[in-house]
């Protein structure tokens, strides 16, 4: 039976769970100077729109939150996709150091497939959408707390750094450096096969 | 403008840990939109892919 206690304590773990994959892209930007491309930065965005709908589960597990989830993730999954198909014809090349034998943006298809699988699988668990006997609204605390502050500084840190690498337009297609610090890079650069549509 | 998707979503979840679900709700919309903007803007050439 899933209880609504049940759903919220794992709605937190999952949360965590997503987390993972931005600390671990975070983490490779700054130890390896791998800089994101644009449509990974907007695979990291659709992650932490995700992250919003099961933030809120943490609190009250309610399907329209679940929705927020699938939609997102769904927008998420779509830029991932565009990313594999730049890359998909063999002789292409691709875009940053694979890891365990696929590249990022195909780890991110994976994770949010695994997020749409997820949260319609907890669809189908009513148990926690039934009202409670003397129920109040629960306030963040413990692990809910945690995974949402965590989440919220992991959004927050990508919103400075991707100020520092953008400033406050558009990104390049390949980014080299922080525009912020060093300005902006020098015209002629050869596209890649990376970021963005325009680059193929 | 590649950083404001990060910004709402970071906003809604301030709203999240205050407990105010509507705010939560309209700037996570806030953030699709956004995010469906610069996908719109990022998404031009046509892929080198035969379907």
């Amino acid at each position: 039976m899933m209880t609504p206690s049940l759903a919220r304590t794992l709605n937190a773990l999952g949360l965590v769970a997503i987390s993972v994959p931005l600390l671990f892209a975070f983490t490779d930007q700054f130890v390896n100077h791998d800089l994101p491309c644009p449509l990974c930065l907007l695979q990291r965005a659709g992650f932490v729109a995700a992250g919003i709908g099961i933030a809120l589960n943490a609190i009250e597990p309610r399907p329209a939150h679940y929705a927020m989830a699938i939609v997102s993730s769904i927008v998420g999954a779509a830029v991932s996709l565009r990313q594999i198909a730049l890359h998909v014809v063999p002789g292409t090349g691709g875009y940053g150091d694979p890891f365990l034998g696929m590249h990022f943006y195909t780890w991110a298809f994976v994770v949010f497939v695994l997020i749409i699988l997820g949260s319609a699988a907890m669809l189908f668990l009513e148990g926690q959408f039934e009202p409670e006997i003397g129920y109040q609204r629960p306030r963040l605390a413990g692990l809910g707390l945690f995974a949402v502050a965590l989440f919220a500084l992991i959004a927050l840190g990508n919103a400075v750094s991707t100020v520092a690498e953008c400033e406050l337009g558009l990104c390049p297609d390949n980014p080299t450096t922080y525009q912020l610090f060093e300005g902006q890079p020098a015209q002629g650069t050869p596209p890649d096969d990376g970021g963005s549509a325009t680059a193929q | 403008m590649m950083a404001l998707p990060f910004f709402t979503a970071f906003l809604a979840l301030l709203t999240t840990w205050r407990g105010w679900r509507g705010a939560t709700m309209a700037l996570w919309a806030l953030t699709i939109v956004v995010l469906l903007v610069l996908v719109k803007l990022h998404f031009t050439d046509a892929l080198d892919i035969d379907l």
